[in-house]
């Protein structure tokens, strides 16, 4: 088996895996079929949310109540006449293992596919005690014999194709086996048939574990596992705690998702329950016998309970392991799966990693979570990844600190408004940060030396702070409210211009602006990579400087500054007595700009659509879609304006590949996720590209100003001041 | 023939959960899902149906279970029987005869709407091997014996399942391991075939 090594160089890998046309072209197209498929999949059921709030609440219950429902399974299982242990660990397992094999004299071992097992490295420690073992699932298979690990958890051997799978057939077969997929199948059956049939041993996870009768339930397609339950005259199944569910009737809950999400199917071909030992024959001197089959239930802890108990990373008992979070993920479309280094691939695998191994093998590769949420809108379970992410990345930082560079620039300067600000003025701030790559979606000077396929942008001669007062002369006389514009550091520093666009859009609204001279960066930056107490300190400034003011409103035209100010302030003093109120009272006054604006021009009659021939499209950000669920407002505001005619993208909310530092970080990954986005709106044959994040807009122009010229960028904000009269 | 419920009918079922009314739905999910779905009035009916498959699959050796608990079963099996036909239907003859059988055969205890998935009550072994190791696998449903989802499927199972071994089947066994290209029989059968009773007076199949 590849092991992931403990000096990993994630850089590298990651090159490796772009070079892999195969795996890339079968993940590209798998990605583009797979969420059409997935809905057509659920066509015929009412509510796909009401499905998912029923597994969620159920999956919830259990984790509340996981010791009396991990108790009420053992006596379950135990009185139905099936062996019951619990195993803290891989070990534990193991030694269990060896035992009941000793004891039953099993020399031939088959498995039907189980995570739990990958994750303690069974196999190889059951061939290494000279057990013949073989896992049934044809993906699990090939991968066994080629030595690689899955790198799905439901499709294994995705990034292989025909003429690879041929290979390993021929390699473990010692014949010539052709690149004919249902001559493969057909030889898998007949070699694997042998196996089932011989083995005296079968091992198999479990979809769901039922306290009520202690049945487990197992979900597949090829019917391995059904077989595996079947002809060997012992069964041994290993099963993680968050498995379990209180009822009988829950297992609906999980089986009218976990297909649908998983392989866009109603139901998979096979869904076995074994409860208990049933019969079993087998030919004893010739002749054959009936008997009860020896059943033995594993229940593994292996960091499962800690996770239990743990206020935040319990939601990860919400997981089904359906892998769609994999599927929707813009990184691991691209790069696969087995750059994670583990068994669990993908932001969930990233999460099951750093509680299973710890926070040194997650940080080896948190990074590679972007924060984009797409994940987290089709999670059967409702799992927020990328908040449980973020979690073990703050605990990352408080338990190993931060790496010096960043320590330095995060503890020393950002904390300090001036500082921080007259370094940007004089451009000089952010070499460090560029080399150790861990800086800041925000800050453009990084940025040097990336030029390839992306133009980015200059500091702005002017700061949009310095332009205010001459803005702010135009303020009406009688207004109808007061607006604080929150610009955060891309408005200010990068794209004056459209903060001056925004004032003057509010204004023609009669709305007086005013700009809080004392407020610094969001701190989102900071947040992004773990540090809270840094964030705490930014937010405090920027809570105070806005406290001066008398606005009404606090108004943000980036969404990612306008979700962080609205939502993650109040979580980082949620048991502050002091500042938590304060945060509260700060946090109600944000609005984000073309929601703000969409309903202030919908009172005032200018929201109708227009017939216009200037094709516009537009493109979701990440936050503005999923973070604030704003998504209707932008497009609204488009179709109004004089002249436009407003145009879908394929894929609009798709992330464009910035995510902050990760668009530097890991420039090899963005790039290609930017040329897809760029392909899309070339497609539609737009002249201009609406957005409404200057995060978003410096990709795409950068993007756009390499590979389509004539295609114009521009925040909304800007094409409304143009549309003013 | 030991089952998870000796008579589903009577102690499971319930008017209001199973409903002929939801077999348009079954049956399209059923197809979707690669099943072939054949109607017969009455089991007379199905004698025919079942010697057809015979001939077309030249079949010499099919393993049958169910005709115990139902005596029309129990004469079907009898009349596809021939002396070029080896049709097993005691248990350990099911088990010798399994690895080589072109067609096994049993039932069904319900159809589910929402999948195309049937119900099937596999305590006992011979009932799982006619269902997975032949290349080909019958099974006798009531047409009128279908609930509208995975829900209402597990609130009829949950007042039965105490013990035992059961589960779904929803098509053929299938994997799209390589390339994501669909292939049907890889460990179980290639081929699902549905007999649905329409006729069943006694509304039972066993």
């Amino acid at each position: 088996m590849e092991a992931a090594s403990t000096n990993r160089n994630i850089r590298k890998e990651i090159h490796k895996k772009l070079q892999d046309n195969i795996m890339r072209d079968a993940l590209s197209r798998f990605a583009a079929q797979y969420p059409d498929a997935r809905l057509h999949a659920y066509d015929n059921v009412e509510s796909i949310e009401a499905l998912r709030d029923d597994l969620r609440d159920m999956k919830r219950y259990t984790v509340d109540h996981i010791a009396t429902i991990a108790d009420t399974f053992e006596s379950s299982v135990r009185e139905r006449g099936a062996e019951f242990y619990r195993a803290a660990d891989g070990k534990a397992v193991k030694e269990y293992l060896m035992k009941i094999c000793e004891e039953n004299n099993v020399h031939r071992i088959v498995k039907s596919k189980s995570m739990a097992t990958e994750e303690i490295h069974l196999n190889q420690y059951l061939k290494e005690k000279g057990l013949h073992v073989r896992e049934t699932d044809l993906g699990e298979w090939m991968l066994s014999v080629a030595g690689q690990r899955p790198s799905h958890m439901v499709m294994p051997a995705i990034h292989l194709n025909r003429q690879q799978c041929a290979k390993f057939f021929s390699q473990e077969l010692k014949e010539d086996i052709p690149s004919d997929i249902p001559f493969m199948i057909q030889t898998a059956r007949r070699v694997l048939r042998k196996e089932f049939l011989s083995a005296d041993m079968g091992i198999t996870g479990a979809n769901f574990g039922i306290a009520e009768n202690g049945a487990i339930g197992l979900v597949t397609n090829e019917g391995n596992a059904r077989l595996v339950t079947t002809t060997p005259r012992i069964h041994v199944i290993i099963i993680g705690y968050e498995k379990l569910i209180p009822k009988i009737e829950d297992a609906a809950k999980i089986l009218r998702l976990l297909p649908r999400n998983g392989t866009c199917q109603r139901m998979t071909s096979y869904m076995t329950m074994v409860d208990g030992p049933t019969p079993v024959m087998y030919k004893k001197d010739g002749k054959w016998i009936e008997e009860p089959r020896k059943v033995y239930v594993i229940l593994l802890d292996n960091g499962r309970l800690k996770a239990a108990n743990d206020p935040k990373l319990k939601e990860v008992y919400q997981c089904v392991r359906c892998a769609s979070c994999l599927n929707v993920c813009p990184i691991w479309t691209l790069v696969g799966g087995h750059v994670y280094g583990h068994i669990y691939s993908g932001g969930i695998g990233a999460i099951l990693t750093g509680l299973l191994n710890g926070l040194d093998d997650f940080s080896k590769f948190s990074d590679l979570c972007i924060g984009c949420r797409k994940c987290v809108t089709i999670c059967p379970g409702k799992i927020h990844i990328p908040d449980l992410i973020d979690e073990l990345r703050a605990r990352n930082i408080k338990q190993n600190g931060l790496p010096l560079p960043e320590k330095a620039v995060f503890q020393n300067i950002l904390t300090n408004r001036k500082i921080f600000h007259a370094l940007l003025r004089i451009g000089s701030i952010g070499q460090k940060p560029v080399q150790s790559g861990k800086f800041i979606r925000h800050l453009p000077l990084f940025f040097s030396g990336m030029t390839k396929d992306r133009s980015l942008p200059a500091i702005a001669a002017e700061p949009f702070r310095d332009r205010t007062k001459k803005l702010f002369q135009k303020n009406p006389d009688k207004p109808v409210c007061k607006v604080a514009f929150f610009s955060g550091c891309n408005l200010d520093f990068v794209f004056p211009e459209t903060g001056e666009s925004v004032v003057k859009v509010l204004q023609d609204l009669n709305i007086e602006v005013s700009y809080p001279q004392e407020q610094s960066c969001c701190g989102k930056p900071v947040l992004g990579i773990g540090d809270r107490e840094t964030a705490k300190k930014i937010a405090q400034q920027n809570i105070e400087a806005f406290e001066k003011s008398s606005a009404d409103i606090i108004l943000a035209a980036c969404p990612t500054c306008a979700e962080t100010l609205r939502k993650t302030y109040c979580e980082l003093f949620a048991d502050d007595t002091i500042w938590g109120p304060r945060a509260e009272a700060f946090s109600r006054k944000v609005h984000e700009f073309t929601s703000f604006v969409a309903d202030a021009y919908k009172r005032a009659g200018r929201l109708a659509p227009t017939a216009g021939t200037h094709k516009i499209t537009y493109h979701d950000s990440c936050h503005i879609k999923r973070g604030l669920g704003i998504y209707k407002e932008p497009r609204a505001l488009l179709e109004a304006a004089d002249g436009t005619q407003f145009v879908e993208m394929e894929n609009s909310d798709k992330c464009c590949g910035m995510a902050g530092a990760f668009g530097v970080k890991y420039s090899e990954i963005s790039l290609p996720i930017l040329k897809e986005k760029i392909d899309h709106i070339k497609n539609t044959g737009a002249k201009t590209v609406a957005v409404a994040c200057p995060a978003c807009m410096m990709q795409l122009r950068g993007g756009l100003d390499q590979q389509a010229p004539d295609i114009k960028v521009k925040h909304i904000a800007d094409i409304l001041a143009e549309h003013l009269h | 023939m030991e089952k998870v419920c000796k008579d589903w009918v009577a102690e499971a079922f319930d008017s209001s959960l199973v409903n002929a009314c939801h077999w348009k739905e079954f049956a399209q999910n059923a197809k979707t899902a690669s099943a072939e779905i054949l109607h017969v009035q009455n089991f007379t009916e199905a004698t025919a149906t079942v010697s057809e498959i015979i001939h077309s699959l030249k079949a010499k050796t099919v393993i049958a279970v169910g005709g115990d608990e139902n005596p029309a079963l129990q004469n079907l099996y009898k009349s596809i029987s021939s002396p070029s036909i080896n049709v097993c239907t005691d248990k350990f003859d099911i088990a010798e005869n399994a690895p080589t059988a072109d067609l096994g055969i049993s039932t069904a205890e319900f159809g589910i709407g929402e999948t195309g998935s049937v119900c099937v009550d596999t305590y006992s072994y011979e009932a799982r091997l006619v269902g997975m190791l032949p290349p080909v696998h019958i099974v006798f449903l009531n047409a009128s014996h279908i609930v509208e989802n995975i829900t209402t499927a597990f609130q009829v199972i949950s007042r039965v399942f105490h013990k035992g071994h059961m589960g779904f089947i929803t098509g053929p066994s299938r994997t799209a391991d390589i390339e994501r290209v669909l292939s049907l029989g890889v460990h179980g059968p290639s081929r699902f075939i549905i007999i649905a009773i329409e006729n069943n007076p006694e509304g039972r199949l066993h």
